[in-house]
């Protein structure tokens, strides 16, 4: 099967429950809203491929499944992540404040390089506005993060907030690449391979565990 | 209190160990609601993965116990007819801890080294750009040399597993997280060598073609032999004889009537069979068919690490059960269970009721009367960070060895190294494991003299460098000189032993957990003495079996793309243009 992309980026998204994260995703990836959908159940990843100064990239969009309502995210959450959305509700006080928390959550768990931006969503909301355009800016200056509000519901910035993410990542993979193409002696592949169901062209059914036992043996008696 | 948990469930598990957190994913699976709890603020129990300052938190807590508040026997949430179980302490359980250094806390500052260079020369020009360049060499060295402090500044690269385990390429575990497709959350490696000690040296058991090729320590005809006893296993069935007669006897005994040498029997017995010379024939024979099969899957052993070390895999369980509904709760202890007619009704937690139809418990927190007779069986464990390889070779390997110990269960040793995300470079993680019949360090220490360099290393002598060790030859001399000399040599190629943590646990696999608990409270065991996840597996398709007899155990779930979700398409807007919007 050939591949459709040129690069795959693992994305996540970070913040208390109820600030948007899966009407963000569901914007994106879907072009839809749905008010619905209180909780995250069964969503477990959504992918959009977009393309960027040529370049196909697969974006990879992981929700935190509910996760974060009682800070218990597995840290296998974060294993691979290259680029991190937190996300906060401007109509929503304590969702602003706990950003320190998943910031200090983020480097406890995620790989030092991780991109991040934040997100102040639902500005669509004008009335019950509690944190201002400028707190949200001041804080991503405070940890030389980019920032965007957005409204998953107005469809304001959606796309451009993951745009946005995606090029600084390419960006840092495109230099990563270029420093590795004259690589340090034994490379760096540190990565490790996901299962699949291997049988591969010997399918063999139900005996295939013994069968392809069998194989390797045989394959080894025409060593002897 | 404050917290919104909703008060009533058809599935509680308290303890995110592997059987439980499997059981808890199979159960949100078929859409029961599930309420998963664990008492520490990090997922896995006994089965966890830390960073070395989370190590040494867990080891405080475990030392210190843990501050049990009064219990409250009475409580206006328990009725009349119901009657509170207090939950057990989860680190009463782990003894014998022992923790080691063997590098300075400190070493000499990078200044000192310098002043002690600069006033000890007064010498021409030419000498003293020796010295600095001498100076710099030593600098240079100095990053290969290990602190306390320095060791401690790189404590998040490691997972540093309690209960480090091997996946067969073909067992249980492997299948479900495949058929459940629960495999795209984890990321694994192939363990690329297995090793076996033999005539006091380390020597490599031949798993591949490759290694068939390569090794020199077993003969053509031994080939062939090891070839048709390897066959006879593999095509083996129970209505064929081969076995006839060694029913009762050791596969040891087995072996030798087929006239294998020495060589070729430590091999089979140890490496392959997994065995010891007391193993039963049969159970040898099975599990001689079990590392075949797996064989050639994934790679040239049978056996798959997982990256990050094996605390991931509960979590990979827990995050299906979220995705599904599953409501998580970490730092949460539940107090006592409700009973009631030898029926758990609820538990109680940070003084709420929480309903549930059934209760799945780790053997970890599980009250005292619930474990009736569990008898003390324990684990011997061994966690050490070293500064090399047990056997270096070019390439970074990922290393099982079962250390055989005469007329005993062999020591597990597995060695992962920076690539699998367990330690940071320059450095090596062994874990031991073997039965508890002393204390770890008694258990252990067959293994550590053999393995490993374990006396203190000031941290300003030099040991020989992994590149230039294989030049070393020893001096010449009279013979008891050179004999001498070699042994000194090959200490120094040992790894040097940085850090040691001993401990022992308890193991309960093979005891009956559920005589003395209500119909539909379900213990689980934690980690057992194998070296494979089979009995977790096994442990947790029996208990959702029990209480969803008619349920499939972990069905696929979907791929996202598969999933079409009804969207309230009026809701807001589409897109005002498809065109990707263009920054800079």
């Amino acid at each position: 099967m050939a591949k459709t992309y040129d690069y795959l980026f693992k994305l996540l998204l970070i913040g208390d429950s109820g600030v948007g994260k899966t009407c963000v995703l569901f914007r994106f990836s879907e072009d839809a809203f749905n008010t619905t959908f209180i909780s995250t159940i069964g969503i477990d990843f959504k992918i959009r491929t977009i393309e960027m100064d040529g370049k196909k990239i697969k974006l990879q969009i992981w929700d935190t499944a509910g996760q974060e309502r009682f800070r218990t995210i597995t840290t296998a959450y974060y294993r691979g992540a290259m680029g991190i959305m937190l996300v906060y509700d401007v109509t929503n006080e304590k969702s602003f404040d706990n950003i320190k928390n998943w910031i200090r959550n983020i480097e406890e768990n995620a790989s030092a390089d991780v991109e991040k931006m934040l997100l102040g969503n639902k500005c669509e909301l004008s009335s019950g506005r509690q944190v201002s355009k400028e707190r949200g800016e001041q804080l991503a200056v405070e940890y030389g993060i980019k920032f965007m509000e957005t409204s998953a519901k107005a469809s304001v910035n959606v796309e451009e907030a993951f745009h946005t993410l995606a090029r600084d990542i390419k960006t840092k993979t495109e230099k990563k690449l270029k420093e590795a193409s004259n690589p340090p002696k034994g490379g760096v592949q540190s990565s490790g391979h996901h299962l699949r169901d291997n049988n591969g062209p010997k399918k063999l059914g139900q005996g295939g565990g013994s069968a392809a036992a069998l194989n390797w043996l045989s394959s080894r008696c025409t060593v002897l | 209190m404050e917290d919104d948990l909703p008060s009533k469930y058809e599935v509680i598990v308290i303890g995110t160990g592997m059987t439980e957190s499997i059981v808890a994913a199979a159960a949100s699976r078929i859409g029961k609601r599930v309420l998963h709890l664990d008492r520490n603020d990090y997922y896995g129990g006994m089965w966890a993965s830390f960073t070395f300052e989370a190590l040494q938190k867990w080891l405080d807590e475990c030392r210190n116990g843990k501050t049990e508040g009064s219990v409250k026997t009475s409580s206006p949430l328990v009725q009349d007819s119901e009657k509170s179980v207090t939950i057990g302490n989860q680190f009463s359980t782990v003894f014998n801890i022992e923790e080691k250094w063997f590098i300075p806390e400190k070493l000499p500052s990078v200044g000192n080294l310098l002043s002690a260079k600069n006033t000890q020369t007064e010498d021409s020009p030419k000498e003293s750009k020796d010295k600095q360049n001498e100076t710099e060499a030593t600098l240079k060295y100095n990053d290969k040399l290990w602190c306390q402090a320095k060791l401690k500044s790189l404590g998040r690269k490691f997972n540093l597993d309690l209960a480090p385990k091997l996946l067969f390429s073909r067992g249980t575990l492997v299948e479900l997280l495949i058929s459940s497709n629960i495999s795209r959350y984890a990321e694994f490696r192939c363990v690329n060598r297995i090793l076996t000690w033999q005539s006091d040296k380390l020597e490599t058991v031949p798993c591949s073609r490759a290694d068939v090729f390569a090794t020199k320590n077993v003969g053509l005809i031994e080939k062939r032999q090891l070839m048709q006893l390897l066959t006879l296993c593999v095509e083996y069935k129970p209505e064929n004889d081969e076995f006839k007669g060694f029913e009762d006897k050791t596969l040891k005994q087995y072996l030798e009537s087929k006239g294998l040498t020495e060589n070729l029997m430590h091999y089979v017995l140890y490496a392959i069979a997994m065995s010891n010379d007391t193993t039963p024939c049969m159970v040898g024979v099975e599990r001689t068919q079990r590392f075949l099969s797996s064989l050639g899957r994934y790679g040239n052993t049978p056996f798959l690490w997982p990256m990050y070390g094996t605390g991931e895999l509960p979590q990979c369980f827990c995050r299906l059960c979220a995705v599904f509904g599953g409501v998580y709760h970490l730092k949460r202890a539940a107090d006592s269970v409700i009973v009631e007619n030898n029926e758990c009704k609820a538990i109680l937690s940070d003084g709420s009721r929480l309903d549930c139809d059934h209760l799945v418990l780790g053997v970890a927190d599980a009250p005292p009367e619930f474990l009736g007779s569990v008898p003390k069986s324990g684990l011997s464990r061994g966690i050490f960070i070293i500064d090399r390889s047990i056997s270096t070779t070019d390439k970074e390997s990922l290393t099982l060895l079962q250390f055989p110990i005469k007329g005993k269960e062999p020591i597990t040793v597995i060695e992962a190294g920076p690539s699998t995300h367990v330690c940071p470079s320059g450095l090596y993680l062994l874990h031991m494991t073997t039965k508890q019949i002393d204390n770890a360090i008694n258990d252990l220490k067959p293994a550590v003299e053999a393995l490993l360099h374990s006396e203190y290393a000031d941290g300003t002598t030099s040991r020989i460098d992994t590149d230039t060790q294989a030049t070393q030859t020893p001096k010449e001399g009279d013979s008891s000189a050179t004999k001498t000399e070699f042994v000194i040599q090959n200490e120094a190629l040992k790894p040097q032993v940085l850090y040691a943590l001993y401990f022992n646990c308890p193991e309960t696999s093979e005891y009956d957990l559920s005589q003395n608990v209500p119909s539909n409270v379900h213990l689980c065991s934690g980690p057992d003495l194998e070296v494979d996840y089979e009995f977790a597996v096994k442990q947790a398709k029996s208990i959702f079996s029990k209480m969803y007899p008619d349920s499939e155990f972990l069905p696929r779930a979907p791929d996202p793309e598969e999933l079409s979700l009804e969207v309230d398409e009026a809701a807001g807007p589409p897109f005002q243009s498809s065109e990707e919007p263009k920054e800079e």
